[in-house]
């Protein structure tokens, strides 16, 4: 227990909560003040993931909480669920529920969020108050795009102003 | 029994705005013989206020003073329900672009740029350029990302989407049918006003009979027959018209019409963006004297005002205050709570004079009232004016404290007139002293205020020659107006 791995490329700042067995992969962007919590049982993140300020990644279930590639998780966004897959955004204080899980491609609107159990699929976005959900029919195209970017952007400008982890 | 059906909220201190000219002409005339009487402004013993506490209308009538004009030409409040309003300029909420008068008429209301609702939540689309050759751009929604390419809309250019729209809509049948229907009424229209012009009678009376005429009755007389009118023919023809027209006629119930809203859900263009309607900034004028009393800059990201004439800057705010100032050892100022009917209490009410000139206010209460019995010790008093340089004025206010002594000048001994609880700045709180005399749920007390003060700040071309004086530009205004303090929940005696 207490294990936290930190892929060679990934930027982990020293201001985070991270707490348990946590597996964090390559070009993953962890923010000042985020937590990550593996409180009873594992997380593992993928690559090129930003997890922003005052995310929470808190996994209450033995069974592990996977989360994909290239991910934006935004500030003050919750994430109690079992997991995601790839490319997916959760806005700004979105909250993915326990027992949730989000597929590819879906968005998770500002203030939004999930059912208590349910898995999420492909391509939803979920949005508004009133919450309302839809499908996206554009697959996604631009996100590959300004995620490489931002990602880019991240990494030459977040060592200069915070301090990281170094990776073994 | 005093049950409020309309809700005034206790606690507050509300102002009666007279909202009708008529009865401004008739208290007017009933002003100037009464100041050709007496010079005293005080009440006389029969004027009533305009409306009881209890009445319904009140909630409607009165309202706080920060939501009321003036009309310093008639020296009245106005408020929202009798002021007349005019646009002040037209503008898109999304991209701020000021349209002119003209164009608004010619766009519909709406924003001839680029600026469209997305038609499932409604909020504004942004163009954005996908990878495709041809015809790269597209409107997007960036709050549920739906994308203009699910109705097959993609652009050209990015800019000018409404000109691009108009084109790809032109080939739509539903635009050919209009036309043409637009074409044929305008040719019956035609033909009609030349018969009658030919036959001497109004074109209206000939429209109307027209329409009896195709569908059978006629009472036209013979020299205008169906022969001179075109009969109509469709432009377009869609599969499903003959199915749809034979199964409409086939109705002969009503219950099986269906309605308007069925129909226009199914229809394409619950689909489409809309354009942004146009906003509006408005103006708004005295509606007895036509004397504007708010007018907006024109310039759509300006929030100032180029005329700005509030109540609160020309009548005396009043309000109940919650403290006096820290030098006077009072106690509690808002009426002890629960209120209770026969029983007396102390009620202070702070006056503020907004201007910066000199204001005398007088106060009086209805003399014979059914809900409580209201004293008022200090009928008349002085209001100093508002100046910045006030609070370099408190080594003046700190010698007034205490009792007072032989040795003080006039301006000083104003402070101990009977009834004056606190003097600071421009403000002056009194005392009243209000005997509840049933229980209610909201004890409403009118007041009727008069203040007057002398206007320095230069003279209209309007004013009459007995006001002006000597050469210098003094104008006596006088404001007269009712004020209904509310006080919270009356209980029974013990």
């Amino acid at each position: 227990m207490g294990r936290l791995q930190i892929a060679p490329r990934a930027l982990v700042c020293k201001n985070t909560i991270i707490e348990g067995d946590v597996q964090i992969g390559n070009d993953t962007v962890v923010h000042v003040g985020a937590s990550i919590l593996a409180k009873k049982g594992p997380i593992i993140i993928g690559s090129g993931n930003i997890i922003s300020e005052r995310a929470v990644i808190v996994n209450n279930h033995s069974t592990p909480l996977t989360i994909g590639d290239d991910n934006l998780i935004e500030t003050d966004a919750r994430i109690e669920g079992r997991g995601m897959g790839h490319r997916n955004t959760v806005q700004v204080r979105a909250v993915v529920a326990e027992y949730s899980t989000l597929g590819n491609d879906c968005v998770v609107g500002a203030t939004c969020s999930t059912a208590p159990a349910e898995n999420v699929p492909d391509n939803t976005v979920l949005f508004g108050n009133p919450q309302s959900r839809r499908t996206r029919a554009d697959g996604n195209p631009e996100h590959r795009f300004t995620h490489k970017k931002h990602l880019e952007y991240i990494h030459e400008m977040l060592p200069r102003y915070n301090h990281i982890i170094e990776a073994e | 029994m005093n049950s409020s059906a309309s809700y005034i909220s206790p606690v507050s201190v509300l102002y009666y705005c007279p909202c009708t000219s008529a009865a401004k002409d008739h208290s007017h005339k009933a002003d100037k013989a009464r100041k050709a009487s007496s010079s005293s402004e005080a009440l006389e013993a029969n004027e009533q206020p305009p409306l009881q506490p209890g009445s319904n209308l009140l909630a409607l009538r009165v309202s706080t003073i920060e939501n009321l004009y003036y009309c310093d030409d008639c020296s009245e409040i106005r408020c929202n329900r009798c002021v007349i309003e005019e646009p002040a300029g037209y503008h898109c909420p999304n991209c701020l672009f000021d349209v002119p008068t003209a164009s608004v008429r010619s766009e519909k209301n709406c924003c001839a740029r680029n600026c469209f609702q997305c038609p499932v939540c409604a909020h504004v689309l942004s163009v954005v350029e996908n990878d495709l050759e041809k015809k790269p751009f597209s409107l997007a929604c960036s709050v549920c990302y739906w994308d203009s390419r699910e109705i097959g809309w993609e652009f050209e250019k990015a800019t000018g989407i409404s000109a691009q729209i108009e084109r790809m809509k032109q080939d739509d049948h539903q635009t050919k049918e209009f036309a043409n229907l637009l074409d044929y009424w305008r040719t019956v229209h035609h033909i009609s006003a030349n018969t009658a012009s030919s036959m001497g009678l109004g074109v209206h009376t000939i429209g109307g009979s027209q329409f009896k005429h195709r569908f059978g009755a006629s009472v036209m007389p013979k020299a205008l027959t169906g022969a001179e009118i075109p009969v109509y023919k469709a432009a377009t023809y869609v599969e499903t018209d003959h199915s749809r027209v034979s199964s409409l006629m086939a109705i002969d119930n009503a219950d099986y019409v269906s309605r308007l809203s069925a129909n226009a859900a199914t229809t394409a263009a619950s689909n489409e963006p809309q354009r942004v309607r146009l906003s509006m900034k408005l103006a708004r004028r005295c509606r007895s004297c036509h004397h504007i009393l708010i007018k907006p800059e024109s310039k759509a990201q300006a929030t100032r005002f180029k005329i700005q004439l509030m109540a609160a800057n020309f009548i005396p705010k009043i309000t109940l205050p919650i403290s006096l100032s820290p030098k006077l050892a009072s106690d509690v100022v808002l009426p002890q709570k629960p209120l209770r009917a026969g029983t007396a209490v102390p009620v202070i009410l702070r006056f503020s004079n907004p201007l910066y000139s000199e204001m005398q206010v007088c106060v009086s209460a209805h003399p014979q009232k059914d809900d409580a019995f209201v004293e008022i010790h200090a009928e008349e008093f002085t209001l100093p004016p508002f100046t910045e340089l006030w609070e370099y004025d408190d080594d003046d206010d700190d010698n007034d404290d205490g009792n007072g002594s032989s040795d003080r000048s006039d301006g000083q001994a104003l402070t101990k007139q009977r009834g004056i609880v606190d003097r600071h700045g421009n403000r002056v709180a009194i005392q009243l002293n209000i005997m509840p005399k049933i229980h209610s749920d909201n004890m409403v007390i009118p007041l009727r205020v008069v203040s007057t003060h002398q206007d320095d700040m230069g003279v209209d071309m309007d004013t009459d020659a007995d006001t002006s004086a000597l050469g210098s530009s003094h104008r006596v205004v006088t404001n007269k107006f009712w004020v209904y303090v509310s006080l919270g929940p009356v209980e029974r005696n013990i």
